[in-house]
């Protein structure tokens, strides 16, 4: 087992350089440059050339690539990741000003993906192709089909401006009201945008969920335990659903790095001020200290997380321990 | 699973704001009509014999977050909204487009022109209480000029200068190389307090996101992605503002900043012409908003690039302009409210001369024109050729400009139909500029944004400003047209400078550098409460006081919708 371990372990050493060296190359050999982000369409933009040069001087941008690359990773190696072009602070601020709101978002909405999808893959998957089975189906499919930029304004529409129930967006309100009742204004707040990530993933999930008991219940461990006098609830439960629960398993170690990368449309629908825009306004602007540092930071995730599935596939399934 | 969603809000409910009475509500009593002016295409003034009401909260809208609020620093409209409430200028453009005394009470220029003193008003504060005195002036300046500060919007303006020097507590004097009537603008600009940056790095100082307050209002709170607030600057000495608290929500989506607006969470946001027309038909917005619309001095133009084969000769540009059928596009793309331009001003800049009438729609012509220059289709593709060469090219537009990219299609359209074969080729917005800034290009869409009243051409269509030393990005090259723009330049008596400008606008029209469409009109949003707004060609906010002349009402005062 520890050889297995150790063996992930330095795999995943060479994985990370390989995802840092990609983005950064990447990043680097795109079309426009700091100097070229600025203004907008609607704004216009007169830049000289001189300007230009003086910004790319100041951003270090007139040294060789490889140069670039050594100096910002020397700095990675002493956990500094720089600072970010567009303010000039350190990414690992920016990074820590916007990581709790994406948690709480991400988290919550994974934590209901999981409350619906799992008993509705469970019930389909007990019965395949019976009056469940189609009705949610069509109803999942639909919702996976629905685009999220379409469905967020809808739900906005109805919740927040017809109704007033629900907060059109943000993190809080203003003024943000104190102990309990602040506490109820942020869970308000959050509603929507969970609402919204929940649905999209939701089809995924259940299907996953209803494959793997459809495959299990064909076995004959779920027939001995119906033979043995359990009923079609107990064993599905606790024998089939245990047993298609290792390739959800497996799937959440590669979906949880996605708790930190947040989601664009929806922080952008709903304002929140997450990862996902900081994300994206950083490309857009070319903040590459900021992209950088986040996608050090999904890879690291990833590689955490994949490791993390790695260990627990290993101590569920032993045959997995043999063969390493 | 069916009721598992409704558990979510279920959830939540207890924790959801009250459902206040709102305007439009079918509970609400029927409320007559306020009385606020229609959605109005001209110039409004709401300051005028009416009294301004005290106190509340404008919350406005930030497309997205600034970046810094060191003035200096500064690059974007989000930045230039907040600041606005914080950093007084040293001289402002007033609603009529004049440069009127702000920090600094009055001014002298040089017999020279190339001179310029400023006298402090003696009582002027930042918060803090320390006087602002002509070292934070020097200060200012001296960081603007420094080639290892990023100042965008300064630097080209101070550009020319040679020294800058305190002369007293309360003056200054600045000397710049050449004569230049214009030099003047420059001077609409913040300052900085000196003693808060000495010994600190500048471009990272605590202060850029903490700035010290000399206007009306200071920084109250600044919550990363989601607010800005604001509130009175105690020590503020000049004529009052009239809300308690500026708010400042950052919804970078049009959609839901609309939305926000109707919901009475937001007061004020820009619209498009699809939000326009749907505010038009909606009950509820009517209830508790209005649109306020009216002409500022930006414009849009197809960028042809004079240094490539295709454009180089005047009479192709001019074809180019025939092509483009601008009527249809102001009526179909614009529904009316925009205005056709003849040349690189809108016309309501002093430069703009309405004798220039516009060149026509004219196929036909314009396809003459082309013969005459050589191009016909010679080998019988259908596409015009000469000398072995087809006339075909890129059109890059920005994929983010959506009336820019329905323009390009219908020019597109129209030029194939002369036998000129057009690609529409959007581009990200960074990647798009790069190939403008490169002259890697043949024909773009691209807008003018006036962000000053300053109206001189030389940087952008000069033949010395071509890049890399300058903006006129299309290579334009005119010997009349440069001398005329050299002139204007040296020519400080306004009315004579004028005269100049028109003499240009013929040339602009008759040797066109690029295509010139029109002066879009520019669209905004407001809750009903909000009073007092002024509309200039520098827009709502470009000029002083602007958005500080605003007062409210309670929103129960105009259609029974929710109070502050």
């Amino acid at each position: 087992m520890t050889r297995y371990l150790v063996r992930r372990l330095l795999l995943a050493i060479p994985t990370l350089f390989g995802i840092v060296v990609l983005v950064f190359l990447l990043l680097h050999l795109a079309p426009g440059s700091p100097a070229s982000a600025g203004g907008s369409p609607e704004a216009g933009r007169r830049v000289s050339a001189a300007a230009r040069e003086e910004m790319r001087k100041l951003y270090g941008l007139d040294r060789p690539l490889p140069e670039r690359f050594v100096k910002w990773i020397g700095r990675v190696a002493r956990f500094d990741l720089g600072e970010s072009f567009v303010d000039r602070r350190p990414v690992s601020e920016r990074i820590r000003e916007a990581l709790p709101a994406t948690l709480a978002l991400n988290g919550l909405a994974l934590f209901f993906t999981l409350a619906i999808a799992i008993p509705v893959g469970v019930a389909a998957g007990g019965r395949p192709e019976g009056p469940f089975d189609r009705t949610s189906a069509v109803v999942l499919f639909a919702l996976y089909s629905m685009p999220l930029f379409w469905a967020a304004l809808l739900l906005q529409t109805l919740f927040s401006v017809e109704l007033g129930w629900l907060p059109l967006y943000g993190v809080s309100s203003d003024p943000a009201p104190a102990g309990i009742a602040g506490f109820s204004d942020r869970l308000a707040h959050l509603a929507l945008p969970v609402t919204c990530l929940t649905y999209a993933s939701l089809a995924f999930f259940a299907r996953l969920v209803r494959a793997g008991v459809v495959e299990a219940r064909s076995q004959d461990y779920v027939t001995a335990a119906l033979a043995r006098g359990l009923s079609r609830r107990q064993a599905l439960w606790r024998h089939a659903f245990r047993n298609a629960l290792l390739p959800l398993v497996t799937l959440l170690g590669l979906l949880l790095p996605g708790l930190l990368s947040g989601s664009v449309i929806v922080e952008r629908i709903f304002a929140w001020p997450g990862l996902g825009r900081l994300y994206f306004d950083s490309i857009l602007s070319r903040d590459y200290p900021v992209v950088l540092g986040l996608s050090l930071l999904g890879g690291v995730a990833t590689l955490a997380a994949t490791f993390a599935a790695d260990v627990a596939a290993a101590i569920v399934d032993p045959r997995l321990r043999e063969e390493a | 699973m069916k009721r598992l969603p409704s558990a979510i809000f279920l959830l939540v409910l207890g924790a959801c704001r009250a459902k206040e009475p709102s305007a439009g509500s079918a509970s609400s009593p029927p409320t007559p009509p306020p009385a606020v002016p229609a959605p109005v295409l001209g110039f409004v003034d709401e300051t005028r014999g009416a009294t301004p009401v005290e106190g509340g909260i404008l919350r406005r809208r930030l497309v997205g977050e600034p970046a810094t609020l060191n003035a200096v620093l500064q690059s974007s409209l989000p930045e230039q909204q907040v600041l606005q409430y914080l950093a007084r200028q040293l001289l402002d453009f007033d609603a009529r487009l004049l440069l009127v005394p702000g920090l600094a009470e009055r001014w002298e220029v040089s017999e020279d022109g190339r001179e310029y003193r400023f006298f402090l008003r003696p009582r002027e504060v930042w918060e803090d209480g320390s006087a602002v005195t002509s070292a934070d002036a020097v200060f200012t300046i001296r960081q603007i000029t420094d080639p290892k500060i990023p100042s965008p919007v300064f630097k080209p303006l101070f550009d020319d200068l040679e020294l800058v020097e305190a002369t007293s507590p309360t003056s200054f004097r600045a000397r710049f190389r050449n004569r230049d009537a214009l030099h003047a603008y420059a001077f609409a600009m913040p300052l900085l307090p000196e003693r808060r940056f000495s010994g600190r790095p500048f471009a990272k100082a605590r202060e850029n996101r903490a700035p010290l307050s000399n206007g009306p209002y200071r920084l109250s709170s600044w919550k990363t992605q989601d607010a800005i607030e604001l509130e009175r600057n105690p020590r503020w000495s000049g004529p009052p503002a009239h809300f308690d608290r500026i708010v400042f929500r950052i919804v970078p989506e049009e959609a839901v900043a609309y939305r926000a607006l109707v919901e009475g969470t937001l007061d004020e946001t820009w619209i498009d012409q699809s939000l326009k027309e749907r505010s038009a038909r909606d009950r509820r917005f009517g209830a508790c908003c209005r649109t306020v619309e009216f002409y500022n001095l930006d414009y849009n133009y197809i960028a042809l690039n004079n240094r490539s084969p295709l454009f180089s000769d005047s009479r192709v540009r001019r074809a180019m302009t025939m092509l483009l059928d601008r009527p249809s596009i102001v009526r179909n793309l614009y529904h009316g409210s925009a205005r056709i331009i003849s040349g690189p001003w809108a016309p309501d800049s002093p430069a703009y001369d309405a004798a220039v009438t516009p060149l026509p729609f004219d196929p036909s012509a314009a396809a003459e024109l082309l013969d005459s220059a050589g191009w016909r289709d010679t080998n019988g593709d259908g596409t015009r050729d000469r000398n072995g060469r087809e006339f075909e090219f890129d059109l890059l537009s920005s994929a983010g400009a959506k009336t820019g990219s329905e323009i390009d299609q219908v020019f597109a359209a129209e030029l194939a139909r002369v036998g000129i074969r057009a690609r529409v080729r959007p581009l990200e917005w960074a990647t798009f500029v790069e190939r403008i800034d490169r002259g890697d290009y043949q024909a773009a869409s691209l807008a003018s944004a006036a962000s000053d009243a300053n109206p001189d051409p030389f940087p952008y269509w000069h033949s010395s400003q071509s890049p890399p030393r300058g903006v006129n990005n299309v290579f334009y090259s005119n010997a009349a047209a440069d001398r005329l723009m050299e002139d204007a330049r040296r020519e400080l008596d306004p009315g004579k400078r004028r005269d100049i400008y028109h003499r240009l606008h013929r040339i602009f029209r008759d040797d066109p550098p690029v295509v010139f469409i029109a002066n879009a009109s520019q669209k905004y949003a407001f809750r009903r409460r909000v009073r007092g707004l002024v509309t200039s060609p520098l827009g709502l906010y470009g000029f002083w006081p602007g958005p500080l002349a605003w007062w409210g009402i309670p929103d129960d005062s105009v259609a029974g919708g929710r109070g502050q």
